[in-house]
């Protein structure tokens, strides 16, 4: 920020007393997003070193316990692969589905362009359970998928789709999609067209110009936009729940469920391996991603 | 033909997005009570019995009580804080921006369950009731209120042409009075879509409210949840649409305001 138009003398003084009202300003939203946030994931921490007794709910310990109660049960490492399997899936069926569009959307010269984008969005602000109940009305053994192929000829008996892993992926694809298409979107609208202009005039084909000139350029936007839909993924709730039934299980509902249960140690230390394991993944990738594109 | 191809994929893409809804729409305008294909006729019956059904008439009332507040504290707490990012220079300045803007990041789910510890941790100390309190939900709604206010209130502030108000000091005007007659009236789009984006993210949220409701406090997501996980007929979709032409309406109005391909 420019401070032309000041005279130097006041300058230190007006420094100072910026710097007292700067707090006044910004404190109060920083306290809030700290104590309602940074501090309670510390509190969670430690709750997950505590034990649980029934009777008692939570009792003050410093035990491993409950890590090793995780990684002992082989229904909990199994739900933690699950997740890691629908997430990983959904993240990349994202990347492919994603990149088309925020291409046309960046590059779009249609007055419909703010529509389409408003398109993009509303889903993302409607909320996952109003979507669940839209692929609940197409996966049922009487939905429209299957009516439509057994009037095709291609079942005859309607398949199973609803409380499979197949309907929850399909309903996080769609859940996480609008994220990397406006992420995308923005970095390709931040590279100049030229570039792409010049690649062409240079002779090369439009696969070419996009491996070599716009997939370089976009990689970090890529990378955000990845890791983005990947922890969205992680943490899935709601489309677990409704499409895949009470039996599927992915580790945001057994987090609720252990809370709901009052067992907040162990609620605490899974919600705290979902936290790792998504942090170390998504770090893992950034490293490896960054030091190809070094190269 | 390449450029039909791409065309066509970004097509399926969007229709992909939109299917879901699409159908949610079809369904609640069936005849029949089971949504099974084909529908035996259409009517508007389901919209017609939505006022008389408590349980979500209430659910809506209570989001749009907690979005309204939220949306409020949120302006009251992020219109200085952006104030702030943008016009001084401190230490921190970039990570106390990063922390601002971190709920909109952190999953619900995290969100929920670091409020709801919290509110345990805050109930022990000090004896408040604040555990499923209306207060401790609109409070959690405030945490997502914030980013929203902070990212388009520092862009509008950032666009802003600074010369302005350094015109009106210059002739005489006292900081207040050069924020409320200059800066104010220039970032207002900016503010009024800040108010309307906090308004529509708190109503529509879920996943952190799930922690936050208590017992006969439902807000209107967490209601439409809970219906479907016990069945999905004409009437939740019927409630379903609605909800998406609540946060639609809410949307073309934003629009009229900011660029929303521009901010979000």
């Amino acid at each position: 920020m420019s401070q032309a138009g000041h005279p130097a003398h006041t300058q230190t003084e007006e420094s100072n007393t910026s710097l007292l009202s700067a707090s006044t300003l910004i404190g109060p939203a920083t306290v809030f997003v700290a104590a309602g946030l940074l501090l309670p994931l510390a509190i969670l921490f430690r709750y997950s070193f505590n034990r649980f007794e029934p009777r008692r709910m939570m009792v003050d310990a410093f035990s491993l316990e409950n890590y090793v109660k995780f990684f002992a049960d082989p229904y909990y490492t199994a739900v933690l692969a699950t997740t890691l399997r629908v997430a990983a899936t959904c993240t990349i069926a994202c990347l492919l589905l994603g990149l088309p569009l925020a291409y046309v959307l960046a590059r779009t010269q249609s007055r419909f362009k703010n529509v389409l984008i408003m398109l993009v969005v509303l889903p993302l602000f409607v909320g996952n359970a109003v979507r669940a109940a839209g692929w609940m009305t197409l996966f049922g053994s009487k939905g429209f998928l299957n009516v439509t192929l057994a009037q095709l000829g291609v079942i005859t008996e309607p398949l199973e789709i609803m409380y499979t892993e197949g309907a929850v992926i399909a309903g996080i694809i769609a859940v996480n999609l609008p994220y990397m298409v406006l992420t995308l979107q923005s970095v390709i609208e931040g590279i100049n067209r030229n570039v792409e202009e010049a690649a062409f005039s240079l002779g090369a084909g439009p696969l070419t110009m996009f491996r070599r000139v716009l997939l370089p350029l976009a990689l970090p936007g890529l990378l955000a936009g990845t890791i983005l839909t990947f922890i969205l993924g992680m943490n899935a709730y709601a489309t677990p729940v409704l499409l895949g039934g009470p039996k599927f299980k992915m580790m945001g509902p057994l987090v609720y469920g252990q809370f709901q249960l009052n067992n907040w140690p162990f609620g605490a230390s899974a919600a705290f391996v979902l936290m790792s394991a998504t942090l170390v993944l998504t770090a893992t990738a950034n490293i490896l991603i960054q030091r190809r594109l070094r190269r | 033909m390449g450029r039909l191809a791409l065309r066509a994929a970004a097509g399926i893409s969007l229709a992909y997005i939109l299917l879901p809804m699409v159908f949610v729409v079809w369904l609640a305008f069936f005849a029949q009570e089971i949504p099974s294909f084909p529908p035996e006729g259409y009517s508007f019956q389901w919209f017609l019995a939505v006022p008389g059904n408590d349980r979500f008439v209430q659910g809506f009332l209570l989001s749009l009580q907690v979005a309204i507040v939220a949306a409020l504290i949120g302006l009251g707490l992020g219109i200085p804080a952006a104030l702030c990012l943008v016009r001084s220079r401190f230490k921190g300045r970039e990570a106390v921006n990063n922390l601002l803007l971190l709920p909109l990041i952190v999953p619900g789910i995290v969100l929920g369950i670091a409020l709801y510890v919290f509110h345990v941790e805050t109930e022990i100390a000090t004896g408040w009731p604040i555990l499923g309190s209306l207060g401790g939900l609109i409070a959690g709604h405030v945490l997502i209120a914030i980013p929203w206010t902070v990212r388009l209130i520092t862009a509008s502030l950032t666009n802003m042409d600074r010369a302005v108000e350094e015109a009106a000091q210059s002739l005489g005007a006292n900081r207040l009075t050069t924020f409320r007659r200059i800066t104010l009236p220039a970032i207002l789009p900016g503010i009024v879509a800040a108010a309307l984006f906090s308004f529509i993210a708190s109503f529509g949220n879920l996943e952190m409210s799930l922690f936050l409701v208590g017992p006969g406090r439902t807000t209107l997501p967490i209601a439409i949840l809970q219906y479907l996980e016990w069945k999905i007929d004409p009437t939740i979709a019927a409630v379903s649409v609605l909800q998406i032409l609540f946060i639609g309406a809410a949307m073309l109005v934003t629009n009229r305001f900011v660029n929303i391909g521009r901010v979000v």
